[in-house]
Parts: C-alpha cells; structure tokens; sequence
C-alpha cells in the first residue's frame, strides 16, 4: 500500500494515497474540476488540456491528470484565471465539434458549455471550423455510429479498446485536425472489433454512439435504470439496464464493481433483445390433440400438479424427474430442487452442468474437497502464468479474458493447451496442439518432464498431499511411461514444446490453470482433470494465492445452481443426500419428515433420458432447458422424450424441446426478476427486476410452490426471493454469512459461513476441503476413445461455441445485432483434408456420423489438425448433437460433445 | 610517386546532379584506355551548387572539379590525366591556386564533417585509415572508466545539435546514473525541416563516425542496445548505414565484449520511420519505435528516466553523435578552443534558398549570420536585395537583413525569437513574400501536428485559415491580434516541441515585418509580390514588340493581340502563373 500523504487543494487539506492521480483526488474530494480525455480506468492522457491547476513553486498551469500527488503540494483548482484558461480550452473544443446532437445519449461537452456559459455562439471567442475539416462517418459496425464531426480526439475509446479490454483494434488515422478514429485498418466492421462497445461507454463527446435505439430513445426520458447480473456467461457482469415503456433501450457496465468494474461483452451489452421479443411465451399453454391451446393459470396448475400426481400413484416416485437451470436463480433453483426431493420424493435433479463441467467437479470434489474455481477473477490478471486447456476464453467468457490479456500485456506467460486455434494463441507465449482426446496422455508427458527436471514442490506434497512422496511416487511411476518421446508419439506435440511449456508452468513464481469444455466434455472427462490436478499438485501451484484451478462456468447461475442443491447426490450446499443426518438437518429446516427424503442419489441428466428412453421414468417437469439441442445423440434424445407420459417445459420461448410439451408453462426472464446468482468465481451477485415479464408469465419458484402445493406439498410460504435466500443460508453452510443488505452493491464468494465473514477470495490456502485436509492425487492413464476414424468415418469432430451466439440460441438469436456478426453453421476441415475431399470454402457439405447427419457449409481453415472438424453448436439447423454419442463419461456421466466420428461430403 | 587518385561525390545531392553517370563515365575510359590511377567514391563534399564534383590528387596537389557533368569527362581526363595538365576554369578549389569559390571553404572548420567527401563511405578501412574507431579504443587502452568519458563530453561544452542545445554531458549523466539492468542509446535522425540536409549528408558520408559515436554513449551510459531512427525518404542513407553496421558486426566493433572491453556489449538497429515530422521529437520516436502511433507522451519521466520500452534512454542527433569521436579523441580543449562562452564547437548547416552558393558548411560557434550568407554563402542569387532568412525550420523564426550581425550560438539566435534548430538556413531575398513564408510553415506544421494537444491541433488550423485569408487580401483588421493571441495560447498549451514551437514563423515575421502584413490586410498589396491574388501582371506599351511569345506561352489564353501589335493581358483570365513575365525577352512585363 502506498503512504498516505497530505496536500492542499485550494486550501483544504486532503489525504491521499502518494503518487495517485491529482486531479482524480481532487475530483474525489469534491473538487469539479473539468477534464474530457481523462478516464479514471485509463491511464492519463494530457490532450484536453481542461483540468490545468495551480501548483505552487511549479511554473505555468498544470494539466493536473498529469500529476502524481506528493506530500506538501499546494494546489490552486479554481480561481479567475484557471476558469478563463478552461473556458478558453473549451471554445477550442467546441470549434471542432459539431453540436448536432441526437437525444439517445448523455455526453460531458453539453454540461461544460452550460458551465462555461459558451451556449450562445457569440459568446465563443473562437468561430467553428469543423465545417472545414474532413468529416469521416463510420456506419458499418452493427453496433455503433463513428462520427468525427463530433470527436475531440481524446483516446479515450483507443485507450479503452485498448487498456481496458486488451483489444487494441481503434487507432487514429491521419494527422492533425483531421485525424480521426479508425478501427483495424479501415472499416468498422471489417475489423476486430468485436462489439463490445466499451468504447461507446467512455466516449465524452457522442461521437461513438449506439445503434439499437438511435433514432428513438431520448436518453433524458429514461423511465429507470437497474442494476442487475448480466444474464449470459458464468463471469457475472454487473449491468446497468435503461428501460422505457417496460423495455430494455440500453445495458451498460457497472463501474467499480466486481466482476467486470465497467466491462461488457457483445452480448451482454447488446444481446437484451430476447427479453422483450414478440416471441415470448405469455400465457400457459396445454397440448390438446397435437395443438397448443391457452388456459389460465389455474387450469394449467391443475393439470399440471394433478398429471404428477396420477403418474407417481401409478408408477411410483422413481417414475418422475426434472431439469433444473442454470439460467434461473438461487432461489429458484434452490425451490426446484425442493420441489423434486419433497413433491416427487425422490433425488432426481440435475441440469446442464451435466453436459458442462461435471467432470471437473467431480475431479476436483474428490480432490480437493470443492468444485469450484479457486480463484477470483482478478487473478487472472495478476498471476505470473496462466495455462488455459480446452477453453475458448476470449469466446466464452470475454470479460474473463479481459483480464488474462492485461495480464499478458503486464508481462504474463500464457500456455494454451488447445486441438483448436483460438483467439488467445495469440497472446500465448507457447501453443501445444494435441491432437483430440489425448490430453491425459498430454498431460501424464508434461508431470513426466517436470518430475524428471526436478520441477516438483516437494515440500508441498509432502505437507498438503495425502499420503505425502508415498502417494507421488505412483504417479511419478505411472507417468514415467509418457516419456517426451511416447508422448509426443500420442498427442502429436512436438517434445520442444511439451518442455517449454512444462518449465514455464511449473518453474513460475505463481500459476493459475483455466480449465474448459474441451477438457470435462469427453468420455475420459473426469481422468482429464484428475491429470491436471495432478500436475497442479505436484507443482505446488495451488493452495497459495494467485495460483490453483479454474473451471470458467459457462452459464450465468451454472455454479449457483450446483451450489444450492439442483444435484442428484447433494443437497445445498454440497451436503450428500446419503448420509442420515445430512438429511435430518435439511428435514428439520424444510420442516417435512426426514423419512420422506429419499436416500438414494437420483439419476444424472443423460441418465434421466436414458430412463425415459426405457421406459423407467414417466413424466418430466423440465425448468429453462432445451435437452433436445443441448443433450448429446439428439435422434435418442428426442426418442426419449416422445416416450414420457408426461412433459412439462417452463420456459420464457418456445424451443425445440417445448415441441413435444404437454404442457407449456411462460416463465420471467432474469431482467424480470429478483434473486441472486454465483458466479465462476464463487461470486454470490444481486438479480433486480428491471421491466415486468410480458403477458401471464411467473416467477419460475412460484410455478414451482404452486404445483407443490395442488399435489398437496407445502415447501415453503416466501413473500419473496429474499425470503428464499434466507432459508438457503441457514441449510447451506457456504452461504450462512451472506443476506441480500451483505450483497448489495459488492458480491460475496463463498464460502462465508457467518455475517462477519469477508468472503473467500481464494480456496484452499490453508487446507483442502477434503476430511484429510489434504489434497488427493489419482493417477491416471490415458485410454483410447471408444470410437476411432475408420473408412466409413474418417474424420473427427470436435464442438464448440461462439463469441455471438450462446448456448441453444434461444436467446442470443432473437438479436439482430448478435446475428448481424455471426448466424450461420459451419464445420472447419484442415484445408489437406479439403484437397482429398475436393472441397472448397463455403461448399455445401453433408456430415453423417453413426449417430445421424446434417448438412451445412465447409470452412477451410488450419485452425484445426488434419483429420480434425469443428463445429459450433448454436444453430438447430445443423444440430451438431444429432452427430454426437450417447456415451458417458463413468464418473461425472457427461457426454462427449468433443469427439464423434464422422465423414464429409459434398451436397 | 603515389599513384593518381579520382574521387567522385556520390551523394544524394551528386546523385541528382548525375554524378553517378559521371562516375560511369570516368570508369569506362578508365578502361577502355587503360588508365593508370585509383576511382574512389565518397559521399556530399559540401558544395552542393558545384554538383557533380570530382577531386583528382595527384602528386602535384588537390584539384576539385565542378559541375563535372558526363560531357566534361573525357576533357578532363584528356587533359590533366594523360596530359598533366588541370584545367583552371573548371576547379572550384586546389591547393595549387585559388579559385572563384574558395571563399565557400575559409572560415570552415571541419569537425563533424570531418570524413564527408573525403572518404568512401561504404569502406570501413578508410574510416578507420582517418582516425576512425581510435576514439573507442582510446577509451579501451587507457581504461577509461564511463564517468571519464562522459566528463570529457561535458567538458568539450557540446550541446545537443538537433535543435534544443542540451547540454550532451549532462543528458549522459542523467541516463548513466539511473541504475537500470536494460538501457538504450537512440540516434534521432528523423531529419524532417523542409531545406534540412545536415544529418542525410552526414549519414551518406560518414556513416561509422555515428557509429561510434553510439558505441562511446552505450559505453558511458551502460546501454547494450541502440536505435538508429531514420526516415525512410533516406534509402541511401538506410543503405549505407546498412554496410556500416554489417562491417562493424563482422569486425567484432559491434556485438559482444566489443574493443576488447570485457562485458560490453552494443549492438544496433535501424528503424525507418514513416514520414512523420512529428517524430523527430523525441518521446514520439520513442513511441514510434515501440511500433505505437508516433505521438509524443508527456515528460516527466524524461526519456532518460524512462524511455524506450520504459528503460533508460539516451537520445542525441546526427551530428552530436558524429562531433563525439573526434571530442573524445582529440581531447574536450581541442572541441571548446572553438565557439563562443555558451556555444561550443561548430554548428553544421545546410544553406540553401535564393544564396549562390548553396551546400553544406561546418562552422565555428560564434560567426555571424552575415558572414555565413555573404562570404561562405557568396550572396543572393541574382543581385537581389537580401530579406532575412529562417533558420529551424518550421519550429524556427524568421531573422531580418538588420539583424544578420547576430552571431551563430544558441543564446544570440534566441534572443531574436528564433532557434538554432537542427542547421536548416533558408535564405530569403526581397521577392520572397514573408506572409507567406509564415504561411508556408504553418501549413506545414498543421497538417504534421499530431492532434493530440487541444491548442497545436486546433489552432494551426485556424492560425493557417486566418493567414491564407491574408495572402488572398482577404485579411481583416485585428488578424495580426489574432494571430498572436492563438500563437501564445498554442505555445504554452501544447506538450511538445512542434506545438511550443509552431508559431515561431509567424511570430517572428509578425514581430520584424509587421508592415508587410499591414500591406496585405490594409491596402490588400503584397509588397514583394508574391502572393497571386494580391498581384497584377500588365504589358508595358513602350516595350511590347507584339512578337506573340508571351500570349503563346500563357497556358490560360489570358494574352490577346496581333503579331507586331500591342498585347494586353486579361486580369479576369490571368492565374498569375508569371510564364509570361519569364517568356518576354523585351522588359515588356510589369508586375504590380
């Protein structure tokens, strides 16, 4: 921390951290002094030249954003010829500015000419000259406007793509007067610009302006703005929602905040059009001989609740099981879950984490006792090597990579361990490319490397690992057959780099991993992630700050979900239902017989199919999912669910999977509703109604209590998500300290177990959460895929997502402004396989796995091996998952979306 | 008896004169008849209004031809080679007799300029055959510890010679006493000033001089890594440093523990710049190296604090790098016998505009702007009257004929509002229009001004509207004000060098040619008619022969009249183009 010192702005003595920026201490001791090229996120600029102070004993007026304080200094801030300088400064800005303004945003140029009473032309010393300088107008970008008429040069959108980011996509053009902002090396949209419109945000002037709304919002007539949690990635962005007429007009970053302080990505700045589509689902809706009719509310309960009921009495309890979301909140994933164990009486809850990162939980609750990430999301930025393995970061949790590239322009090494090119190979300092599947033998090679370089943490291991050398010399005996030479034999990466990056993984100061689907989604998923903790281990690189293992969650509550208990074998809080008085202890704080909780771990999301593919389970009642894209081998998914007696889907759309509903329930959007969320970094953060949900649609928790509630189950009587929270802290241990007052304006990270508890930034520092205390090491081997290229099916497939687009697209496919960048399917082939295919970019193709086939175009690319596809998996007109396999994985029962067979050919 | 030797000026400056066809030319007879005598190349000899040059030396003495073109060749060669005997009219300069122009070469101390065109460039040998590397391994010989060597820098009185006249020594110091691991030497050689060839001269001539120069920094300082910024519109400049550096790396004189100096090591990088004036100052080279917008970041931290890639960083000019081997060589007493009490040394400048004899001259400190024009310079082109003359460049000022006394050192040449600068000299005669002098520079810096200051950016702007409005007679009564007022506020408001100095021009001709600036918005006159919408061109009955040539050479068709009659020039028609004023061979033009 650096000292506090003392100064004096004009007279009043001030404490300061010595060296902070001046005229951001005196800004924040209430000193206005103007300034338009300063950002308080940017490093300083000097180029307006509006916020010049007095200093005593310092010649001349001081650009004061230029000025880091020291104790003693004398500053003047306001006085007659400071204000004259300012005003003059400002006439000369306003001479390059056009003032045309359009009402849809807030600048700080039209505040300082009130200020500075420069309104009236004739009260400007100098005359306009914009008229005469070229005027350059950027319209391409599906998000914004760039006009220079309205620029006053100040960078602060070069320096916010730039250092705020990490992007570093705007620049000038040209010099002098007529210089102006350029993106990439000429048009907007044919640049890198991704849309994330941090620019928009920090541009004084309004010369970069927002397109959705433009021509109708006039940002003063603003009804409220809300801050909310950002609804899409698991990085939990702190959103400010601007709403008119019930309507999302704009979404801004919240500054100062955890996780993002102010930034946004594409989609959760401008993917909020789903919220307020036509397409919503408004009224309850049951299927009555193949079509969909509306009923009220009522008779939808009924039906609903007296189905299950006549389903359990005839097929008993184990006939019935339900999705929970990862998309719904604490509160209501915590009431669903509840709802299944006490309504349906059995433990038959799950939702996509299944498809997600259940083997890295898995892996790491064996392990280390948690399985959640480690870190917070600052580390990224601060940790001296990040290895990221399967994990499309700057794609999938854009903010996330916000960080790791100002990291890496801070001197961070970064290892991407990846099949696939992705965006932040080029920030890595090595790239290893196995080939797919291979990553335990990949990994067993880099532990053989350090072991054999005598990079291990010895005394680590022997204090914090359970059974201490013991139990590391099996590993270092299994892993002494991945030998440099074997190993690169497997994964096709050369030995050079397995060195490389095993040293700089191993010998750094501090190191975090970031582990992603294209570790935990295969059927060797939970080996993959045992392999990294072993390395994790052995290296000491956990346990201590800045270092550990990070599963990026991919949804918005996908963390929070697991944590309250939409899991099979948990209770809230990670609490198996196995154990006697685990289930005494929740009994008691439902208030329902400990007997009628059910012992037995219910069946996992694949599992759930699987038995309605048999025939086992019956009915569904599936909360905000859409199975029948995102569960693996659609043709059988979609078998299964055409066998079910009974489906409910409570949804906010229509979806592939409300198709074969029997009863459709409108559920709110999470702009519409109160509650909380958890995100990747274990970060506890507010949900706040911003516009009503349309039509008839309800909170999803009170569906929930009122279908409990006709079957005749009382599971709790809440006024409100608060009143659930507050329930949940007392069964979850994890949550105990935390209260929506705690959580106000900064989220808590669990585990905080009482109100004077700060939170937990990082895990594991003084013990594993193990009964040892200690972390475990599993050995594994690597083993070949169940399904390997053969003549039929040559190729491999591999899945993945995008920037724009999230998820089954429900949601981000209702934007113009996210389709405008990215709507189209497409599978990558390695152009040497294009050749011997005789394809070309954009040919028509057809893909066939065993599983099935779809048709889509060919993008010839090396971003991917020869041999190797890829496919992203948003667009149900090429539905990957009608391609992938219906194998699990033994341990966490994911499926392998990252590995399927298949062969290509032209339509 | 030594044996002949000719030596071929192939600068740039040569180059467009056609010394390169010159050159060929000599080396064909050479051999096809079997000529007995050595061809050499070397580089800019100085006297630019001579080119091409070709010096033969002989046992009998030095003989500098002019104007050499391809023509002139085989008489030369017929004559003083194979006949002994030099011929008198087209020698510029010899030991042997004085000539026309020698008056170009007294009053030249030659420190900077000490190799150019005397030696070949692209030989690392002759370099080293003229004291060449000797100051280093001085340095190397007698241990020199960095302190010893930067005091003698400090001692020789050398000021920075790219125009801010810091003291070198003292920059030195500050670079060597910040204690970093990684430090850099960066030679600015981003010459931009329109009529400024100083540094090219010196880089095409000389090229190990600057070299060494770096060495004995990086040395002193402690930096293993240097920069040589130059502008990419010098590609034989580029080239030759290019040879330089890749002899100096084969010798061993770059590289590692270089001079047998243990744990010294220096190499060097060129970076071309890309045609920005801006940076040539030097926080924006900096950023420009770095492969950043070239803008100039604030100070503090000084480059020397923080610089390149934030380490420590000495950054000097051309010409200081090549005075230091000779300083440190010849000892600082030899460099400080010359110059005036603040100014040490000698200044380089490049004279050109309407003086005779335009070209490269090395000076003492100290002499006179007189001195310099009229005796080395030879005078004004034509007769004409002398006006003043702009030195710096566009960051420089305009110095009148009453001032001309004014002696040559930083001090003296600041005083009159304008600067020393890097030695550009752009001399004006009585038809050189000052407004638009003013005009001309400001133009300049307008459209070079990065933006980044609010008043460099924007007042430029409106400064070069208001001054073209006077050239077209538009002024308007408190433009003069105006113009001051906006050239205050752009100087003390503007972070860097091209900012603070931009006004300059219009300051100083504002400040010594008030009255010409009065003519153009009072009575809407140019007095050194100049600017085209102030003037009028018309025949003069008494002389007009009607011989037609001026009404077939006006590209406007603005002249009517038939042959052997009177002409008349229609002013509605007339661009002011003045083919017709230089076409008449009978007086017959009068411009007003």
């Amino acid at each position: 921390m650096s000292k506090i010192i003392e100064i004096q702005i004009d007279s009043k003595v001030v404490k300061a951290a010595e060296g902070s920026n001046l005229l951001q201490v005196a800004r924040d001791n209430g000193f206005d002094i103007p300034g338009l090229c300063y950002h308080k996120k940017l490093t300083p600029t000097g180029a307006c030249r509006l916020c010049v102070v007095k200093i005593d004993n310092t010649p001349g007026l001081i650009m004061s954003c230029t000025v880091p304080v020291k104790e003693g200094m004398k500053i003047t801030a306001f006085d007659e010829e400071l204000e004259q300088n300012r005003r003059h400064t400002l006439s000369y800005l306003l001479a390059e500015h056009n003032e045309e303004f359009d009402d849809s945003y807030e600048d700080e140029i039209r505040p300082l000419i009130k200020r500075y009473n420069l309104e009236k032309p004739e009260n400007r010393p100098l005359k306009p000259i914009w008229q005469g300088i070229p005027r350059v107008v950027d319209n391409t970008s599906p998000v914004l406007t760039y006009d220079s008429s309205k620029c006053i040069r100040c960078f602060r959108c070069i320096k916010a793509c730039d250092e705020i980011q990490g992007k570093g996509v705007l620049s000038f053009a040209d010099r002098g007067i007529s210089k102006y902002i350029v993106a990439g090396f000429g048009e907007w949209f044919n640049s890198e610009c991704d849309g994330c419109g941090e620019c928009i945000q920090l541009c004084p002037t309004g010369a970069i302006v927002e397109k959705p709304f433009r021509e109708s919002l006039k940002i003063s007539e603003i009804d409220s703005k809300v801050i909310t949690t950002c609804p899409y990635c698991g990085v939990g962005c702190q959103t400010e929602i601007f709403v008119k007429n019930d309507t999302i007009v704009r979404v801004d970053g919240v500054d100062d905040v955890s996780p993002n302080d102010g930034r946004l990505c594409v989609k959760g700045r401008f993917g909020y059009q789903y919220a307020n589509s036509k397409k919503r689902l408004t009224h309850p809706m049951i299927k009555r001989n193949g079509v969909f009719e509306k009923v009220s509310w009522d008779e939808a309960l009924d039906f609903v609740s007296s189905k299950f009921s006549e389903i359990k009495q005839k097929y008993g309890s184990k006939s019935l099981a339900g999705y929970s979301s990862a998309k719904c909140s604490n509160e209501e994933n915590y009431i669903f879950q509840k709802f299944i164990r006490i309504a349906f009486g059995n433990n038959n809850v799950d939702y996509c984490t299944r498809l997600c990162h259940a083997s890295t939980v898995t892996a790491m609750l064996k392990s280390f006792g948690d399985g959640a990430g480690s870190n917070s999301i600052e580390d990224f930025e601060t940790t001296d090597c990040l290895l990221v393995t399967g994990n499309n970061i700057i794609d999938t949790h854009p903010i996330t990579a916000t960080y790791v590239k100002r990291g890496k322009a801070a001197g961070q090494k970064i290892i991407v361990i990846d099949p696939k090119w992705t965006p932040l190979v080029k920030y890595a300092d090595v790239w290893l490319q196995p080939k797919l599947a291979t990553d335990v033998a990949l990994l067993n090679g880099l532990i053989n490397i350090i072991i054999e370089n005598g990079w291990i943490d010895k005394n680590f291991i022997e204090n914090r690992v359970e059974g201490g050398m013991q139990a590391f010399e099996s590993l270092k005996e299994l892993a002494s057959k991945y030998t440099p030479e074997k190993t690169e034999e497997i994964t096709g990466v050369s030995k050079e780099k397995l060195y490389e990056a095993a040293k700089i993984y191993a010998t750094a100061k501090t190191a975090m991993i970031a582990t992603g689907m294209g570790m935990s989604q295969q059927t060797v998923g939970t080996n993959n992630v045992f392999s990294l903790i072993n390395m994790c281990l052995i290296t000491g690189q956990i346990g201590k700050e800045l270092c550990g293992l990070n599963p990026p969650r991919g949804q918005n509550n996908v963390q929070g979900a697991t944590d309250v208990g939409a899991s099979p074998v948990n209770y809230p809080g990670y609490i198996p239902v196995t154990n006697e008085d685990n289930r005494k202890k929740v009994a008691e704080i439902w208030k329902v017989p400990f007997e009628s909780l059910d012992p037995k771990p219910g069946l996992t999301t694949i599992e759930i199919m699987n038995a309605a593919y048999d025939g086992e389970i019956k009915a569904m009642y599936i909360m905000g999912e859409n199975p029948v894209v995102t569960d693996p081998d659609r043709h059988h998914t979609v078998e299964a669910i055409k066998k079910l007696d009974f489906l409910v889907v409570q949804d906010i759309f229509e979806t592939e999977t409300t198709e074969f509903a029997d009863v459709i329930l409108p559920a709110a959007s999470l702009y519409e509703k109160d509650g909380t969320v958890v995100n990747s970094d274990r970060r506890v953060l507010r949900l706040r109604k911003a516009i009503s949900a349309p039509g008839e649609a309800r909170q999803d928790w009170q569906i929930c209590v009122d279908i409990a509630e006709r079957m005749g189950f009382k599971i709790g009587s809440y006024n409100s998500p608060e009143d659930i929270f507050a329930e949940l802290a007392k069964a979850a241990p994890i949550f105990g300290g935390i209260t929506f007052a705690r959580i106000e304006k900064h989220g808590i990270q669990w585990p905080c177990y009482d109100e004077n508890h700060p939170g937990t930034s990082t895990l594991f520092l003084e013990k594993f959460n193990t009964e040892s205390g200690k972390a475990k090491i599993f050995p594994v081997d690597y083993k070949e895929q169940s399904e390997t290229p053969n003549t039929n099916y040559p190729l491999v497939m591999n899945s993945g997502r995008l920037l724009y687009q999230y998820h089954s697209a429900t949601m981000s496919r209702k934007s113009k402004v996210l389709n405008a960048y990215a709507n189209e399917a497409y599978i990558i082939i390695n152009p040497e396989d294009a050749v011997k295919l005789g394809l070309k970019d954009g040919d028509k193709v057809k893909v066939t796995s065993p599983r099935g086939s779809l048709e889509t175009t060919a993008k010839v690319s090396d971003e991917v091996l020869k041999g190797e596809t890829f496919m992203p998996w948003h667009f149900n007109e090429a539905p990957v998952n009608a391609l992938t396999r219906n194998e699990i994985d033994p341990m966490s029962k994911i499926g392998p979306f990252k590995y399927s067979v298949v062969r290509v050919e032209r339509v | 008896m030594s044996k002949t030797t000719i030596i071929v000026g192939l600068g740039s400056c040569g180059l467009a004169a056609g010394a390169g066809k010159t050159y060929n030319e000599i080396e064909r007879i050479k051999n096809t008849d079997k000529l007995d005598f050595e061809l050499k190349k070397t580089s800019c000899i100085g006297m630019c209004f001579r080119e091409p040059l070709v010096e033969i030396i002989d046992d009998s003495g030095t003989y500098l031809y002019g104007n050499v073109d391809v023509t002139k060749v085989d008489e030369i060669l017929e004559k003083h080679i194979k006949n002994f005997s030099p011929i008198q009219e087209y020698i510029v300069k010899s030991d042997k007799f004085d000539s026309p122009d020698k008056d170009f070469f007294e009053g030249q101390v030659e420190i900077a300029l000490r190799n150019c065109g005397h030696i070949d460039p692209e030989s690392i040998e002759e370099y080293e055959s003229k004291n060449g590397y000797a100051a280093i391994r001085k340095i190397a010989n007698e241990k020199l510890k960095p302190e010893d060597v930067i005091q003698k820098v400090l001692d020789s009185g050398l000021r920075g010679r790219g125009g801010g006249g810091f003291a070198t020594g003292m920059k030195w110091k500050f670079a060597y006493n910040n204690k970093a691991p990684q430090k850099y030497v960066i030679c600015n050689a981003d010459e931009g000033d329109p009529g400024a060839f100083m540094d090219r001269s010196l880089l095409e001539g000389d090229p190990h001089s600057i070299l060494e120069g770096m060495i004995i920094c990086g040395y002193s300082i402690g930096a293993s890594e240097g920069y040589i910024y130059c502008r990419a519109e010098y590609p034989l400049a580029i080239k030759r440093l290019n040879i330089a550096i890749d002899k100096a790396r084969e010798k061993g004189y770059l590289g590692k523990n270089i001079f047998g100096i243990e744990n010294f090591n220096f190499d060097l990088k060129i970076k071309e710049g890309a045609g920005a004036f801006v940076c040539g100052e030097e926080t924006a080279l900096i950023a420009s190296i770095e492969g950043e917008r070239g803008m100039p970041r604030r100070r503090p931290p000084f480059p020397a604090e923080s610089g390149l890639w934030k380490s420590p960083t000495n950054i000097n000019n051309v010409e200081t790098f090549a005075n230091i081997p000779w300083i440190v060589f010849n000892g600082p007493e030899k460099y400080n016998q010359y110059g005036t009490e603040k100014s040490k040394g000698t200044k380089v400048f490049a004279l050109t505009g309407k003086i005779k004899h335009g070209g490269l001259v090395e000076v003492p400190m100290g002499i006179t702007i007189k001195e310099i024009i009229y005796k080395l310079g030879g005078g004004i082109q034509g007769g004409k009257k002398f006006k003043a003359v702009q030195l710096g460049g566009p960051s420089g000022g305009c110095i009148p004929e009453y001032l001309s006394h004014t002696p040559i050192d930083y001090d003296s040449v600041n005083a009159t509002g304008a600067i020393m600068g890097s030695g550009g000299m752009v001399v004006m005669d009585e038809t050189t229009c000052v407004v638009d002098i003013a005009r001309f520079f400001l133009d300049f810096t307008q459209k070079e001004s990065c933006g980044k200051c609010t008043f460099c950016r924007i007042g430029t702007k409106r400064m070069l509207e208001i001054l073209t409005r006077i050239t077209k007679g538009e002024g308007k009564d408190g433009d003069i004000e105006t113009l001051e007022e906006l050239s205050h506020s752009i100087k003390d408001s503007s972070l860097c060098g091209l900012g603070q100095t931009a006004p300059n021009p219009v300051l100083t001709t504002i400040k010594y040619f008030k009255d010409e600036y009065e003519a153009h918005i009072r009575d809407k006159k140019c007095p050194a008619l100049k600017c085209k919408e102030l003037i009028t061109y018309d025949v003069i009955p008494e002389n007009c022969t009607g011989c037609t040539v001026c009404a077939k050479g006006c590209p406007v068709n603005a002249i009517s009249g038939e042959r052997k009659q009177l002409h008349v020039i229609d002013h509605e028609i007339c661009t002011r183009c003045g083919v017709c004023f230089t076409k008449c061979k009978f007086n017959a033009i009068k411009l007003s």
